[in-house]
């Protein structure tokens, strides 16, 4: 609301008309009253004109009052001078009077001025406290609490930037400061500004908004100590899941080993037991050297050290590879790869690692029976399904699946024998390489895991390619 | 009972079980293991008793198996095979391209290690040339350049043709992209992957029957080889 007054000249005016009204007025009333009590007359217009044109215009209209009155009503009337001596005081009486009054109406008018300005002090806190606290991050809230300053106060264009900014040429900077003093942030405003909206937002809006900014800041500071707090308990968690694991996984082939290889310095061993032994500790190292693997796998992907080194990859090579590794578990696994399967860019190695563990698990959990492995094209992306006749997964476990050490609580006598890494393996060589992994699966019927990797067309083909690319 | 002394295979690892193991793998496998325990033991060995093959383990206390790849390549055309651990692909690329001839992967089988020796000796080994050669279900005909899969006759380009001959010679060997871009297409191709990409796929598609048996097997990032 704008707290200025109206027009000068219109207060003069206004001030004329009133003063001459009351005058007029004087004339039917001298018949009911002694002259000099019907001064009063002039004290509306008086008061009306102090209450809205403030003290100068208050005190002229006064004067002309006593002049007006003097000159019409007091004898002799049509001359300024008094013969009564008692009229003399009787119009200086008034004149204090009129004078005070019309001083009494500015006081009033500015405290009522003063008050709605506090008010909209009290109301600009109260917004902006609402803004910077009211849950999105400082910085993003700063805007629209300049917004509401310039609004507030009725003047340009107004920004806050948090630290410490420089002046400009068109802005000038007023620092905000917490209650220890230290400088959080910078209010710009426009250098030029009325003298009093400069007083009151040095005054009284300053300091609030250094205060609340303030207070956002530390509220910001402590919720991000929050997040890490509960991003490094969980750490911990997988730090401890991954000791109980490594524990009993790591030291069962050890155990198998050492014990086989005392055994193998025995004297009463047979041609077959021999075999046998050695067997074994061929057998149970592989599985060891292949739960490293995997562990050091996991760790790289959740340390972000599995950079891709990219290059053109054939899906259908990665796949037969990934087979490939699976020795004689590989018989059970069909593979159908469309013939128009681009090329990915991606890191062959890890795509191989990936379906390596889809293909391990699908084995695993398919119980005897075959998997089937599609490899097809599905608009600008490469789609890879690995389906198994397993037991399926419920709905409740689907998400956990992927969670590194997480055994499924498996349905039937396929129970998981696994590490519990191989799909958050497979997951995090997918996703660092620009894929999605997803599953569908019901109990009772199955899985299918679905890999999907985007396409990138190489140079010459997205030169043609651009003008087509559909919405 | 051979007169032929057994070909020596120089082995540098820094681990006393496994040179102990791969002494009797390869005795077994009717060679001579000479094994030396740092890079510099074994460059010695290599100098003095002349061996006739090398398998280097990439990880070694003085120098890596890199160095010494290259090393050994500075004087020295025997097959040299490294052995790299599952993550260390890009050790495995640079020994390859320091003058490494084929890698094995840590835990390696006995039996792929041999084969793959096998494979690479054959490469230097002054050996009649075979007029046809004779893989599971097929047959390439040398010198009248024909091959059948499955007794059906197969049409390939010259290039390809080409690039299976250069494969099956060197069956069971780590051919790189570059070998088989410089051989097949002469110098100045050594770096267009893609074209050797596009002409192998075709390739499989003539001689692979689908979904079934591989011979080409892809070695990510590294090569081709001729599977046995």
């Amino acid at each position: 609301m704008r707290a200025s007054r109206p027009s000068f000249l219109v207060g003069i005016a206004v001030s004329a008309v009133l003063v001459a009204a009351a005058t007029a007025a004087i004339y039917p009333l001298k018949s009911l009253a002694p002259v000099v009590s019907l001064s009063v007359v002039y004290l509306p217009a008086v008061l009306l004109v102090s209450a809205y044109w403030g003290v100068v215009l208050g005190l002229a209209t006064s004067l002309l009052s006593a002049a007006a009155f003097n000159f019409f009503h007091l004898p002799p009337v049509g001359r300024f001078t008094i013969s009564d001596s008692r009229n003399w005081v009787a119009l200086a009486a008034f004149t204090m009077v009129a004078l005070a009054v019309s001083t009494i109406a500015e006081l009033a008018r500015s405290r009522a001025l003063e008050a709605n300005r506090r008010r909209v002090e009290a109301d600009l806190a109260a917004a902006v406290a609402r803004d910077l606290l009211g849950g999105s991050e400082t910085e993003s809230a700063l805007a629209a609490a300049a917004r509401r300053v310039a609004e507030a106060l009725g003047i340009g264009p107004v920004s806050i930037e948090l630290g410490a900014v420089e002046a400009d040429r068109r802005r000038r900077a007023l620092e905000l400061s917490a209650a220890d003093g230290a400088q959080v942030a910078t209010l710009l405003v426009p250098r030029r500004l009325p003298a009093d909206t400069e007083q009151r937002l040095l005054a009284h809006v300053v300091p609030a908004l250094g205060a609340l900014v303030a207070i956002a800041l530390r509220r910001d500071a402590l919720q991000a100590e929050a997040v890490e707090t509960a991003a490094l308990r969980r750490s911990d968690d997988v730090k401890t899941a991954l000791l109980r694991a490594v524990s009993h996984d790591l030291r069962t082939p050890v155990t198998a080993i050492v014990a086989a290889g005392h055994a193998l310095g025995s004297d009463s061993l047979t041609a077959g037991e021999r075999a046998e032994l050695s067997t074994a500790v061929v057998e149970e190292g592989e599985q060891l050297a292949a739960l490293v693997d995997k562990l050091l796998d996991l760790s790289r992907l959740q340390a972000g050290r599995a950079e891709p080194r990219r290059d053109w990859v054939s899906l259908e090579d990665v796949v037969h590879a990934a087979r490939d590794g699976l020795s004689e578990s590989g018989s059970g696994v069909r593979l159908t790869i469309e013939p128009d399967v681009p090329p990915v860019r991606a890191d062959a190695a890890h795509l191989e690692r990936a379906f390596a563990n889809l293909l391990e698990n699908a084995v695993r959990y398919s119980g005897g029976r075959p998997v089937s492995v599609q490899v097809r094209r599905s608009g600008s992306r490469v789609v890879v399904r690995v389906v198994d006749q397993g037991p399926g997964i419920g709905v409740a476990e689907r998400d956990r699946i992927f969670e590194p050490f997480y055994r499924g609580r498996a349905t039937g006598p396929e129970t998981g024998t696994g590490s519990g890494l191989g799909l958050a393996i497979a997951k995090g060589f997918v996703e660092a390489n620009g894929g999605t992994i997803s599953v569908e699966s019901l109990p009772g019927q199955g899985s299918s895991f679905v890999v999907s990797l985007p396409i990138e067309l190489p140079v010459e083909q997205q030169a043609e390619a651009e003008p087509a690319l559909p919405t | 009972m051979s007169t032929e002394p057994r070909p020596r295979v120089l082995v540098v690892d820094d681990e006393q079980q496994i040179l102990r193991a791969l002494r009797v793998i390869l005795r077994d496998a009717g060679f001579e293991a000479l094994p030396a325990s740092t890079a510099e033991e074994a460059l010695d060995i290599a100098a003095t008793r002349r061996p006739d093959a090398a398998i280097v383990d990439l990880v070694l206390p003085d120098f890596d198996g890199v160095e010494l790849s290259r090393r050994l390549r500075e004087w020295s055309d025997m097959p040299l095979i490294v052995l790299s651990a599952v993550g260390e692909e890009d050790a495995k690329v640079r020994a390859l391209a320091a003058g490494a001839d084929d890698y094995v992967t840590k835990p390696f089988g006995p039996r792929e290690l041999v084969a793959r020796l096998q494979a690479n000796l054959r490469r230097i080994a002054p050996e009649p040339e075979e007029a046809a050669i004779r893989v599971e279900g097929l047959e390439v005909d040398l010198a009248r350049r024909t091959v059948r899969v499955d007794g059906q006759e197969v049409h390939l380009t010259p290039t390809e043709f080409d690039l299976l001959r250069l494969l099956i010679r060197n069956r069971g060997r780590l051919m790189t992209h570059r070998d088989l871009l410089l051989s097949v297409w002469g110098p100045g191709y050594g770096e267009d992957t893609q074209v050797l990409r596009a002409h192998i796929a075709n390739l499989r598609r003539k001689i692979e029957p689908a979904g079934g048996r591989r011979y080409i097997r892809t070695d990510p990032g590294v090569g081709y080889r001729f599977a046995l």
